[in-house]
């Protein structure tokens, strides 16, 4: 009997895991220029720029709450980036400067719901709006052209076959994974989420672990924002639009709670990656964009009806 | 029909527990019968089938008012007149009473809600209850006594034959409890039965008629409150016999390690309260409820601001602007509400051993879980934590498994000076022992403890000196050989000018 628990309780720990494992054999055997090589570093190259804003979206949703300007935040560092990125400077100015403006954008969204205690819901929405605005403001609501050679190297190279944007990507989810699970810190943020009240009585500074997590959010989205103007060469004020969304979706089909407290990092990886192959999956099937779009919406609804369905059986 | 509900032969199992081993519980009509037993003896888990939370297993037999009975959800049994008044009242707090007392069963006119007919239905029925609010009153400017009463009322306007109360008192004011009892009395005398859970000996032998005792899923027995005494119930309920419900360790008394001074509170709750403690020494505050005892505690905690007091630990004068800068001193603070501000409900218990003392659980600066382990499973031996490991999720816990697990957080600190906010409040006999062992060897120790509690008996059993709040001020102090109820009882309810 207990064996049998067991099973069940790792099936529904691991359920994304065992669906993505699935999707991907069965597009193999659908479709088999899915798996060439060619179509993996493709892959790898999409879920990049999301699977690292979805690592930022992840330690503010673990800290317990919620960021829906990262998007916003991505368009406005590609744009200082862009500006900076025309060859005048070395290049690791624009890059600096698109996460110091990434960070100064969550440190606001932090104070002002740690500090001024605002709902994150009506917090990020107000900075996802005036940040989109002052992308515009800045680029006068034109793409920057122009950027130099070996800021476009940056996102079109490869390491061994292996693209640049996923190694970056690596990067990022080695980092993060060691944050959460052995420092002080990443446990501290699992426990402001679990229990804001009870971590503060533990004498936990929960006002900076809280304004932290929108920070490394929102430095993490400069960085996509760096990223996003060499993959698109240009910098583009209108540029991802809704990426918040596709970075909460990654977070919450890999299995992390919206309440906070509870969620792995791994999740999160498997989270963005089944997006990606979704989308790529259904794009070489031939699939209407009007479809892949009903697709993920059901994918969601159900990953998470799923995860509390499964939890409701273990109390 | 000698009784109006007659359960038989229940067995409740759950895939590898036996949670109800062919039980039985007789109700007569008119009568208070309390159900009695330690947490996990199957108590709830036999109301839960009563209300259709829960199937029974094949077998067992249930009559009401002399028919058979079942019921598949609570409205089921609502509507055959069985009621239950959870210990947390669940009122939709931005309703108004009457629409609460309706809920589910609004009444209609023409096919639309009836609201003046059901304000109309919920003014009598407030009236026959002595209760003096409107019934457009919205449940939250009201207190956690009217919300109570307001589910009685919905109780009895559905016609309930028997209304089960789940530790109906939990939150109540002694006042308050007062006016609960005269109100069942006026029930039972209509000829409706309470089924009264509670583990607070002093209402069962003051309102009960009867109890009947479960351990362990096995029904034990039934008996008068007249035949029955607290030892022998005591007996019953955990199946042997405790002679000191209230153990005592020797312990000496050393220096003063803590003061807080002219404590007053920015909002006024706490009023120029002076208190100390010495090494060795458990230190109760009485009072009743509302009297500041929490407010207090929280106020030299810094979860609150204090307009005037001074700090004192181990003789160096302290600024406390959050909890982190006491907790450095070594002062622990076990808050009243675990599951508000004690537990991590959705972490493990390691994440929960992990919040206070994390620093003790690092190895070469990284959070270790190895340690984390090991220091989980010491603490789960030493304060007997019913928990297959360190890794188990705190929610699904009992609740006398998770205070320990509030204790074992903040003993992992090794904190010198130890404030306990009604630490057994709502465990059973056997865990309230435990924590006064606990209690008793970290004062061996020589660490100092203040304890609240809100049950006079319990801090004359395990305390060295007790000083009493009334209103947000100090009252008075009395010494372990001058202690008795009636002293206390009188700087408890003391009118100060």
């Amino acid at each position: 009997m207990k064996q049998n628990r067991n099973v069940k309780a790792l099936i529904s720990d691991y359920f994304i895991f065992v669906i993505f494992i699935v999707l991907v054999v069965g597009l193999t055997i659908l479709k088999p220029s899915f798996i060439q090589p060619g179509n993996l570093a493709n892959i790898l190259k999409q879920a990049s720029i999301n699977g690292i804003l979805s690592f930022g979206m992840m330690f503010v949703i673990l800290a317990g709450g919620f960021d829906m300007s990262v998007g916003s935040t991505v368009a406005f560092a590609g744009i200082i980036a862009a500006l900076l990125g025309n060859g005048d400077y070395p290049l690791i100015l624009p890059l600096i400067a698109a996460m110091v403006s990434g960070l100064c954008v969550g440190i606001v969204n932090g104070v002002g719901v740690a500090v001024g205690e605002l709902p994150p819901f009506i917090m990020t929405l107000g900075t996802m709006t005036g940040v989109r605005g002052l992308a515009l403001l800045i680029s006068n609501g034109k793409p920057i052209t122009g950027i130099s050679p070996e800021y476009r190297a940056v996102a079109a190279g490869s390491v061994a076959g292996i693209p640049m944007l996923a190694v970056f990507l690596v990067i990022v989810i080695i980092i993060c994974s060691f944050v959460t699970s052995k420092t002080v810190y990443g446990r501290r943020v699992y426990a402001c989420g679990g229990n804001l009240q009870a971590a503060r009585v533990a004498g936990i500074n929960t006002t900076m672990i809280r304004i932290s997590t929108f920070a490394i959010a929102g430095l993490l989205a400069g960085f996509c924002g760096f990223l996003m103007t060499s993959r698109v060469t240009i910098g583009q004020p209108t540029a991802a639009e809704s990426y918040e969304m596709d970075a909460i979706t990654a977070c919450v089909v890999g299995g992390v709670s919206m309440s906070g407290g509870v969620g792995k990092p791994w999740g999160v990886v498997v989270g963005s990656l089944l997006i990606t192959v979704i989308a790529n999956g259904l794009d070489i099937l031939g699939v209407s964009s009007h479809w892949q779009k009903i697709v993920k919406g059901l994918i969601i609804v159900l990953a998470v009806l799923i995860d509390v369905k499964g939890k409701g059986k273990k109390n | 029909m000698e009784y109006i509900l007659d359960m038989k032969d229940i067995s409740k199992t759950f895939p590898g527990v036996v949670a109800l081993d062919h039980v039985q519980l007789q109700i007569k009509p008119g009568e208070v019968h309390a159900l009695m037993g330690e947490n996990g003896a199957g108590k709830s888990t036999l109301m839960k089938i009563l209300m259709g939370i829960y199937t029974m297993d094949p077998g067992g037999e249930i009559q009401f008012d002399g028919k058979p009975y079942h019921a598949s959800n609570p409205k089921e049994a609502m509507d055959q007149g069985v009621a239950m008044i959870h210990q947390e009242l669940n009122p939709i707090l931005d309703m108004t009473v009457y629409e609460n007392i309706f809920v589910g069963r609004e009444m209609k006119k023409n096919g639309l809600v009836d609201k003046k007919g059901m304000i109309e239905a919920s003014k009598q029925l407030i009236q026959e209850c002595g209760l003096h609010v409107s019934p457009t009153e919205t449940l939250r400017n009201l207190t956690v006594a009217q919300c109570q009463l307001i589910e009685i009322i919905k109780a009895i306007s559905v016609n309930a034959k028997v209304i089960i109360m789940d530790e109906p008192t939990a939150a109540i004011t002694d006042r308050e409890v007062e006016l609960l009892f005269g109100h069942i009395r006026r029930l039972t005398e209509k000829g409706v039965a309470i089924i009264y859970i509670s583990h607070r000996m002093d209402e069962i032998f003051s309102i009960c008629d009867r109890v009947s005792v479960y351990r362990d899923g096995q029904y034990i027995g039934t008996g008068t409150t007249k035949e029955l005494d607290e030892p022998k119930l005591i007996q019953m309920m955990v199946g042997r016999e405790i002679t000191d419900v209230f153990p005592k360790l020797e312990a000496e008394i050393g220096e003063v390690i803590f003061e807080a001074n002219h404590i007053t509170r920015a909002d006024n709750k706490v009023k120029d309260v002076s208190i100390s403690v010495r090494k060795g020494e458990i230190l109760g505050l009485g009072g009743l409820v509302g009297a500041g005892r929490s407010e207090l505690v929280e106020g030299i905690f810094g979860m609150h601001k204090l307009s005037q007091g001074e700090i004192i630990v181990k003789g160096e004068k302290i600024q406390v602007k959050s909890p982190r800068d006491i907790i450095r001193k070594g002062v622990a603070l076990i808050t009243e509400d675990r599951k508000v501000t004690g537990l991590n409900l959705s972490g493990t218990v390691n994440d929960n051993i992990a919040m206070v003392a994390i620093k003790k659980l690092l190895s070469h600066g990284l959070y270790s879980r190895k340690r984390a382990n090991k220091a989980s499973l010491e603490y789960i031996e030493k304060l007997k934590i019913k928990t297959p490991s360190g890794e188990q999720i705190v929610g699904n816990l009992s609740g006398g498994n998770q205070q320990k697990v509030v204790l074992a957080k903040w003993l992992l600190n090794d904190p010198d000076v130890i404030i306990l906010d009604e630490p057994t409040r709502g465990i059973d006999v056997g865990a309230k022992r435990d924590i006064y062992l606990l209690i008793g060897s970290l004062v061996q120790q020589g660490k100092a403890v203040i304890m609240i509690s809100g049950e006079i008996p319990e801090l004359m059993g395990v305390c060295d000196r007790i000083m009493v709040m009334c209103e947000g001020n100090l009252s008075g102090e009395v010494h372990r050989d001058e202690f008795s109820q009636e002293k206390i009882m009188t700087l408890a309810s003391a009118i100060q000018v």
